[in-house]
Parts: structure tokens; C-alpha cells; sequence
């Protein structure tokens, strides 16, 4: 009889078996898994096009195409499993931009040609230029190198308790219910219906797909669990989810729909959103904690949704409870790679806490993450939000926040390369005869206000026209108010918080403190000479070391630290000075960890010593080598003092081998640096435990892990700025002490 | 305001002591183990260390080296200035953690140890001490709460032959040391072909379980890393062979646990 860490193990072996497929489909992504499974054999879907370019906007054509690729899925059931449901595939794919097009669609000569037609240098059609044009911005958008966040989607989170509420058909009924209400919104509620309509017809495809799987079945067990499947799979296929299994499985089937729309990845505050269902469950005697572990950790491998744990409430009370500490377990069970956020609050369950910090160490897979729920609450309440609606918001991104069904917040789409409004800077500064530090920094304040005033401008334009380009019509029927006034959750929001991130702190930061330690103190430089060697990219490697070998933002030493707290506060003076219409405002951050490598490619060399086209350093992070002890305290205060203040994050990013074992201290170690970052100040945490795979693929290109620290002997080092000698010393041990 | 001389100051360590700490590495030592691997702290004068590798041929080292190929060991400090740095981290130190003082042997500045560990006292953070004990002062010991210490051979003529001092020296120490109520945690490097034998082991454990204080033995295995700072310091480099981690278990069958 299969117990369910066999069918655990078996889960496991086919996500990887998947994992293989997909890269023979898709070729290698630095995207995120998503949880989708290969697609099926013979499965096509031809796009429906509005638009003479090639793509498709508005309500009526993206339910139209979300229908057929929906339609196009087959059902995804593994007797294995207790859920069902996956996605292989995702509209995006269909909207004429090759740049998006995964591996397979490119084989496919005709669709490919159907879906790309014309190639254009533009990146994206996802925008429709010809009705929303935006030319008159872009000169300027291009100077700054900002990610505009025109035509992004998604980045906001729904709430899921409307959807649990109401289930597929309470959907249908709210939209018939509004339709007569608000007359002449008839394109809104048709598209919405048939979204819906679409969402249970796969649902109808699984149950037949489970009665004939059932119908084979010899195992007992598995004949019983897909017995249950079915029921649940009747259950929730019109009706709101009655218990946890069916909360679980309601939410899966969602995730689908949400994903393969606009990749939607926000998830909720799982432990407490699914703890009625739970607790009504156990009460009841239907449901013991293994399979309450079992369904989480099967919901986490159809999904890396990112999912709250812990915190406290409006009343400062800890929230955390048994479920808590079950999805822990669940996670664990799984152990894949979990978008799972424990909120930390000093009132909070410390053991819980401690819970956590265990899973780092024993996994090694940087899951849990932390977000500080004191900072992040008091910086989000400035923007005149009550401390009830405050405590809602959550993590559900990257690195992002966002107040479920209330805010739209555009979080982690638009971004301004402050390495290239430097860059601007410099160049207007060498036409002045008058040259200082002082003088750079009016020059850089002044281009950093043109910049938000192009960026603020962009937003506007995205926010004014997206429901008519990218309506949000799965998270929409989550969203408070849409479906009651027939508006897109872009038109309906509470909360238009938007969020404008700065990129390349660390690289403005030192390169501020090497003008000011190299050419205006010790004047080891002149300002010609500085200028000449940005122009011809550092051609004398003694001048780069002069400027590269100053003391660095999170180093505790030098001007560094205080330049990165000048930029921190008049990014956040520029972005929150700016005037925005309708109740909109603009949320200074700090997280830029995608596009740090392209984001480089647009900059030259800059006074810090970092040569042109070099990546830019990776949101609050401080550069590599910023100590050669690399101390992670040193990193916490640096970070710690450069937060935004307003909501939302300057990240922490960790990645190091403690080379100590969770019994010997390692965990009270971790939790000590989480609670210091967090009463600092500190908004979210990444931790990555290091693993000995990583060390050894360093062993043979050091360069792929920059940030990577290892302990060297009274010291601790950068790994890549070690002597090839050195390093093999440090592997040498490594290897003896595994 | 006492002064002393400093080789470096790191921050965040997870392995010398409890916690997070910061340990300061104080310069001069009074034996010459040649297994050392900080050899830079042995004189207590700061010294110059050239890592060829990371020389560009610049031909302009008078004007200052910028590589890092050139680096001066050693700074004259005073107590605020350690202090100031020590304090940075104050939030991370919880109960466990704190300051520890290193080197070197950190007696051979007995006055400016001293007055490192009442300042990291008077803030209320925990002090540990990585001594030899080839040297003893009790009052300079007593301000810590934890001390750290070595023995690596048991007998005088090895130990005089591998450190330059008779082990009766650190083990009559030790038995003072005890005296002071403190806890303390015995260490023993591992070095093939000087103390890597049952034998040896053996004879340091029952040694160190007659001392009441001692909580914990910990064999630790030799690495050589020191080589590469012996070869930047001009100095010659002996390298010992690495102690297997089956060799490593075996041993640590024979050193006592409490």
C-alpha cells in the first residue's frame, strides 16, 4: 500500500522528469519555474488577432484567446496526486512578440509565423502603440534606462477569500447579478462570463479524465483517493469549496487560470486564509494533519504561488497557528523550490520562528524568506493607509508587496537605472568648468526628477489605458468593487500605491565615495584624468584599482555608506514630491534583480572601477567584495539604512556558507541576523544557505557566483577574488569537511 | 587612552565562539608553531605582505598600491576606535555572541586585551579570549566570560620542538587558569607527523579532563591556509600533510567529552 511519502517521492520524480521535458520544449529560461507541465502531444492553439501588428487587446480578444488556449489544455491528472490541474502553456506566448516565444512555438514554422508576422524592432506588442502611442516619452525613457512598466500585467495580488466565497458559479451569478445593474458594460461581463464558463469546462474535462482513470484503478488506496478527487472536483466545479480539500483544490485550479493568463504568481496568507476550512475540518473528525500536510504540499508543487506564513494582526497579535507549522512540514515534505514568506514581528511565535530558520539549513533551497512586518507597516501607513488595511498587505512577489483585492500597484514593473541618470550627469558635468562632488550631485538631482517625471508620465499612460489593452479578467473576479462596477481592478483599485524602483544603488553609491576619497581629498586624480578614464573604459588598470580599492556602501567604513543614504532619501524625495493624478502616488523602493545584466549593458564605466557594459549591482545589495571579511552584519546595517521608508522594500539579499551545522549554533545565528536586520529597519530578507553543489560549480567558474563568500582562515573571502591557489585550498577543505 | 596593535577586525564570525561575533586580532605571539596559520600576527610590529599575484607591474609602488598586492598588517588603535567597530553589530550579538579577542597571542598586549573586554563589558557584551596560554595573567583572563585555548602536545621536548616553549609552561597555566571559575574550551590542532596519533591525543585528554573547568575538547583539523600568507610574509613555508576526515573521527574517539 502506497503511504504518502511514497507518493511524495513519486511526485517528486515526475516534477523532474518534467523539468527535463521542459527544457527540450522551451530551452534553457531564467524564469521562473511556474509549476507548468510539458505540453501534451498534437497541442495547438491559433491565436485570434485584433490588431493590424499582429497581437491582440482588449476585453473581448483576450477572452477570446485565453478560451482557446484554456480549451486547448488537456487535463492533468496524476493518481499520485490528491490535486489535479496544470498549466503548460500561457497567453503572452500569442501576442506577436518573439522575444516571448518560447522554444517550441519557434519550431512550429506556421504558428510561428502566424504569431510573430512582422517582426519589428519594437520589444513588446503587448502595448497597443497605434491607439496608446507613447513616442513623445521614449527619448527620454531611453536616457534613463528606465523600465517604463507600460504594458506589464499582473504585478498586483487578488483576494482570495472572494473567490473561496463564491466559487466558480457564485462568478457567473455576481456577473449576471451587475450586468443588469450596470447598463452598457455589456463587453466587461461577456468577457468575464466566458472566462468563467471556460474555467469549468476544464473542470468538466478533469472529472471525465478522473472517472476513467478511476475506472482502471487497481491500487485500493489510489482508487480511493481519486474517489475523493472526483467528488471534490463535482464539488467545487460550480459551488464555493466546503472544506479543505476543496479549498485546496479550488485554489489550484485558479492558480491555472490566473497563470495562463498573465503568469499571475501572487498567492495569500495561506495559514490563515485556509485555517477555517481547516479547523472546521479537524473538528469534524474528516481530516487528520498528514493529509492536511499532504494536500499543502501537493497545492506547493502545482504552484510556487508566493504564500505568507505568520505575522500579527491590526492588534499587533500573533497570528500564527497550527496550520502555520503544517505548511512548514508540507514544504519540507516536497522540497522544491517554495515562494514561502514568514513575516517576522517581535510579538510573533519565536518557536515558529526558530521552525523556520531550521528548514534553511536543513534544505538548502532559500526558503522561508523573511519581510519585516514592523518597517513595512509604519512605511506603508505614511501613504495614508489605516493600520488595517496596512497589515493586509502582504508579500506576493519577488520582492514586492501588495495589498490583496484593495491596491494596484504596478510593484517591481517600473524601475529607474540610477547608475545611467550618473552616467547622464557625468556627461554634463565635464561641459562645466566648475567641477566638485557637490556640483555632480545637483547636476544627478535635477536629471533624477526629469527621470521620475518621464517615469510618473509612463505610469499614467498604463494606468489610464491598460484595461483597454490588458484587462485583468481572471484576477479581476477576485478584486473588490470589479465586477460590482464592471471596471477593471486597473480602474477600481482603493489604493493606486504605485512602485518606482531604483537600480544600481551600489554602484552610484561608491562611485560618489571614489570621486570624493580619490580626486577631491588624496586628489590622487584629477577630474580630466577621471573623465579620460571613464572614456577609453579604464585602458590604465592602476587608475580603475585607485577608484575600485576605495572603501564601499556596506563596508561601515568610508563616505560610502553615507552617499547610499543620500540616495536614498533623494530617490524617495524625487519619487514622493511627484504629482500624480487621481489619487495615485508613487512608492520608493529599492529592487532591481532581474535585469541587473541588461540594465549594466546600457551603462559605461563608472568612477567606482566598474568597466562599461558590466552588470550593475542587484537591488540594495551592496557591490561584490564590499568587505574582504564579506561580514553579513555589515550588509544587514548597510541595507538596514538605506530603506525607503514608504511601504515598500530594500532587500537583503544573503547568500553564504556558514560552514557551522544548524545543531552547533547555526540556527540561533540566523535568527539573530534576521531580528538585528528587522530592528534596524530592514523590510525582507533572502537567505541562501549555501550548498556544496554551488561551491564546487564555482570551483570551475567562479565568475557565475560573484557574491559567493567562503571562509578562508581567520578571514572570510570572496571565492572569485581569490588567487586560483587560494581557491583550491578553500575546495580542498570544503571537500574534507563534507 | 590605551592603544594596541590591531591586525585585522572581523566581523560576523560563526567560529570562534558562540554567535555572531566580531573578533579582533591582536599582533605578537610569543611561539613559533609551524603549523601557524596566522603568521602574519606573530611580530607584534606592522608588517608589509606581497601577494605576487595580485601585482599589475605598475612599477609605481612608492606612489601606493592600489591591487592589494601590497598590504600592511598592522594599525595602531585605541579602544574607542576597536570599540566603535565592535558596536556596530550590537544588534546581532543576542546573548550568545559578542567580541573575541584573537591573534597572535592576545596577552602580549595584556593592557590593551584588557581594556577591550571591560569597554565590550560596560555595553553588556559577551567576551571570549583565543589564547595560547603560553603567557598568564589573571587578571586580564578573569574579565572574560569564555576562554578559548590550545594544547597541542603534552610532553615538553615535542612541544618545545614545534612552538619553542615547554608544555609544563601551558599546562601549569591552564591549572591557574581554572582556578578563575571561568568556562573554558580546549582546543588541539591536528598536524600529521606531530600530534595526529592515538597516542598523543589520549595523553592531552586526560590531561584536560582533570581540569574542572574545561566543558569541551575539540580537535581541530590542520589546513594551510597560513602557507599562502608565509609565502606573502617572505617567510619560509612548511606544509603538513591534511588530516583525513576518517583520521579526524578516529581521534576524536580519543579525546574526552563532557
Amino acid at each position: 500500500m502506497l503511504s504518502y511519502a511514497d507518493r511524495i517521492a513519486s511526485m517528486r520524480e515526475t516534477k523532474i522528469r518534467h523539468t527535463l521535458e521542459k527544457r527540450t520544449q522551451n530551452g534553457f529560461t531564467d524564469l521562473d519555474d511556474f509549476g507548468t507541465v510539458p505540453l501534451s502531444e498534437g497541442y495547438e492553439v491559433l491565436p485570434y488577432y485584433n490588431s493590424e501588428n499582429g497581437s491582440f487587446y482588449g476585453a473581448a480578444a483576450m477572452a477570446e484567446n485565453f478560451c482557446r488556449v484554456l480549451d486547448a489544455h488537456e487535463a492533468y491528472v496524476d493518481p499520485m496526486e490528491m490535486l489535479c490541474g496544470r498549466w503548460r502553456d500561457m497567453l503572452v506566448n500569442y501576442r506577436g512578440d518573439i522575444h516571448y516565444m518560447p522554444d517550441w512555438m519557434k519550431k512550429n514554422e506556421k504558428l510561428r509565423n502566424f504569431v510573430a508576422g512582422d517582426v519589428t524592432a519594437q520589444w513588446s506588442k503587448r502595448w497597443d502603440e497605434k491607439r496608446f502611442p507613447y513616442d513623445d516619452l521614449k527619448p527620454l525613457q531611453k536616457l534613463y534606462n528606465i523600465q517604463t512598466g507600460i504594458d506589464g500585467d499582473a504585478h498586483f495580488a487578488c483576494d482570495y477569500s472572494i473567490g473561496l466565497e463564491l466559487g466558480f458559479g457564485g462568478f457567473l451569478d455576481k456577473i449576471e447579478k451587475y450586468r443588469t445593474i450596470n447598463k452598457g458594460k455589456d463587453e466587461f461581463y461577456d468577457a468575464e462570463e466566458k472566462c468563467v464558463r471556460a474555467m469549468i469546462r476544464f473542470i468538466d474535462r478533469h472529472i471525465a479524465k478522473i472517472d476513467e482513470l478511476l475506472s482502471k484503478e487497481k491500487r485500493p488506496e489510489i482508487a480511493d483517493s481519486l474517489g475523493k478527487m472526483l467528488k471534490c472536483c463535482k464539488n467545487v466545479r460550480t459551488d464555493a469549496p466546503k472544506n479543505f480539500h476543496e479549498a485546496c483544490q479550488w485554489v489550484s485550479f485558479f492558480n491555472c487560470f490566473s497563470r495562463i493568463y498573465t503568469r499571475d504568481g501572487a498567492g495569500f496568507q495561506l495559514d490563515t486564509v485556509l485555517l477555517p476550512y481547516y479547523e472546521n475540518d479537524v473538528k469534524n473528525g474528516v481530516l487528520d494533519d498528514e493529509t492536511a500536510k499532504f494536500l499543502i504540499a501537493n497545492l506547493l508543487l502545482i504552484d510556487p504561488h508566493y504564500y505568507q506564513l505568520s505575522g500579527v494582526d491590526a492588534q499587533d497579535k500573533d497570528i500564527t497557528n497550527h496550520l502555520s507549522y503544517l505548511v512548514l512540514e508540507a514544504a519540507d515534505m516536497i522540497n522544491i523550490s517554495c515562494n514561502l514568506t514568514v513575516r517576522y514581528h517581535k510579538n510573533c511565535d519565536q518557536e515558529f520562528f526558530k521552525e523556520a530558520v531550521k528548514y534553511l539549513f536543513k534544505n538548502k533551497n532559500g526558503w522561508p524568506r523573511f519581510c519585516g512586518d514592523a518597517a513595512l507597516l509604519d512605511g506603508y501607513m505614511k501613504n495614508g493607509v489605516s493600520k488595517e488595511i496596512a497589515r493586509e498587505r502582504i508579500a506576493v512577489g519577488c520582492n514586492w508587496m501588495c495589498v490583496p483585492g484593495r491596491e494596484f500597484p504596478m510593484n517591481d514593473t517600473v524601475k529607474i537605472n540610477i547608475a545611467k541618470v550618473m552616467e547622464v550627469a557625468l556627461a554634463e558635468l565635464k561641459t562645466k568648468k566648475e567641477r566638485s562632488l557637490a556640483r555632480l550631485k545637483e547636476i544627478y538631482q535635477k536629471h533624477l526628477k526629469k527621470a521620475v517625471e518621464v517615469t510618473a508620465a509612463g505610469i499614467n499612460l498604463h494606468l489610464d489605458h491598460i484595461a483597454d489593452v490588458t484587462p485583468e479578467l481572471i484576477m479581476n473576479l477576485m478584486f473588490r468593487g470589479s465586477l460590482e462596477k464592471g471596471e477593471d481592478a486597473s480602474r477600481c483599485a482603493e489604493l493606486y500605491t504605485v512602485g518606482v524602483d531604483g537600480a544600481g544603488l551600489a554602484v552610484v553609491a561608491d562611485s560618489f565615495a571614489a570621486i570624493e576619497e580619490r580626486v577631491e581629498k588624496q586628489k590622487l586624480l584629477s577630474w580630466d584624468e577621471l573623465f579620460d578614464a571613464l572614456d577609453n573604459d579604464f585602458a590604465d588598470e592602476r587608475i580603475r584599482l585607485i577608484l575600485s580599492s576605495c572603501a564601499k556602501y556596506c563596508s561601515g567604513e568610508g563616505c560610502a555608506d553615507n552617499h547610499a543614504k543620500w540616495l536614498t532619501e533623494s530617490f524617495a524625495d524625487a519619487v514622493r514630491v511627484q504629482e500624480m493624478p487621481y489619487g495615485r502616488v508613487l512608492v520608493p523602493g529599492w529592487f532591481s534583480w532581474a535585469r541587473t545584466i541588461e540594465y549594466g549593458k546600457a551603462v559605461g564605466a563608472t568612477p567606482n572601477g566598474r568597466k562599461a557594459g558590466e552588470p550593475i549591482s542587484h537591488g540594495a545589495n551592496p557591490n561584490p567584495h564590499f568587505r574582504q571579511d564579506g561580514a553579513v552584519t555589515a550588509q544587514s546595517n548597510g541595507i538596514a539604512a538605506v530603506q525607503l521608508g514608504y511601504g515598500n522594500t530594500a532587500p537583503l539579499q544573503i547568500e553564504f556558507d556558514p560552514k557551522i551545522s544548524a545543531s552547533e549554533g547555526g540556527i540561533e545565528a540566523v535568527m539573530s541576523l534576521v531580528k538585528g536586520h528587522f530592528e534596524r529597519g530592514g523590510t525582507l530578507i533572502n537567505i541562501n544557505v549555501l550548498d556544496s553543489e554551488k561551491l564546487l560549480a564555482a570551483a570551475d567558474n567562479p565568475d557565475l557566483y560573484p557574491d559567493l563568500v567562503v571562509r578562508v582562515t581567520g578571514f572570510t573571502a570572496y571565492f572569485a577574488s581569490l588567487s586560483p591557489e587560494f581557491r583550491q585550498l578553500v575546495i580542498d577543505r570544503f571537500l574534507e569537511g563534507m | 587612552m590605551t592603544k594596541g596593535i590591531v591586525a585585522d577586525i572581523e566581523r560576523s564570525s560563526l567560529h570562534d565562539g558562540p554567535g555572531i561575533r566580531t573578533v579582533v586580532f591582536l599582533k605578537g605571539c610569543p611561539l613559533r608553531c609551524e603549523w601557524c596559520h596566522n603568521p602574519e600576527c606573530i611580530k607584534k610590529e606592522p608588517q608589509t605582505l606581497f601577494y605576487s599575484e595580485k601585482c599589475i607591474g605598475c612599477g609605481k609602488c612608492e606612489e601606493g598600491c592600489f591591487s592589494g598586492a601590497k598590504i600592511i598588517c598592522g594599525k595602531e588603535m585605541t579602544t574607542d576606535e576597536v570599540m566603535k567597530m565592535v558596536l556596530l553589530d550590537k544588534s546581532y550579538y543576542a546573548e550568545d555572541g559578542g567580541l573575541t579577542i584573537s591573534g597572535g597571542e592576545p596577552l602580549m598586549q595584556g593592557e590593551f586585551t584588557l581594556s577591550l573586554a571591560k569597554a565590550a563589558k560596560e555595553h553588556g557584551i559577551h567576551t571570549a579570549i583565543e589564547t595560547s596560554l603560553a603567557l598568564y595573567d589573571s587578571e586580564v583572563l578573569s574579565s572574560f566570560d569564555l576562554i578559548m585555548f590550545d594544547l597541542k602536545l603534552p610532553d615538553d621536548e615535542r612541544h618545545r620542538k614545534y612552538t619553542g616553549i615547554d608544555a609544563k609552561i601551558v599546562k601549569d597555566n591552564i591549572l591557574k587558569c581554572s582556578e578563575l571559575g571561568i568556562p573554558m574550551l580546549a582546543r588541539t590542532p591536528v598536524v600529521i607527523g606531530v600530534n595526529a596519533d592515538a597516542e598523543t591525543i589520549s595523553e592531552i585528554s586526560d590531561f584536560l579532563k582533570k581540569v574542572p573547568n574545561v566543558y569541551k575538547y575539540e580537535l581541530l583539523p590542520y589546513h594551510p591556509l597560513g602557507t599562502v600568507k608565509q609565502k606573502a610574509l617572505g617567510i619560509s613555508v612548511r606544509k603538513f600533510e591534511i588530516p583525513t576526515k576518517s583520521l579526524m573521527e578516529e581521534l576524536n574517539n580519543y579525546a574526552f567529552i563532557r
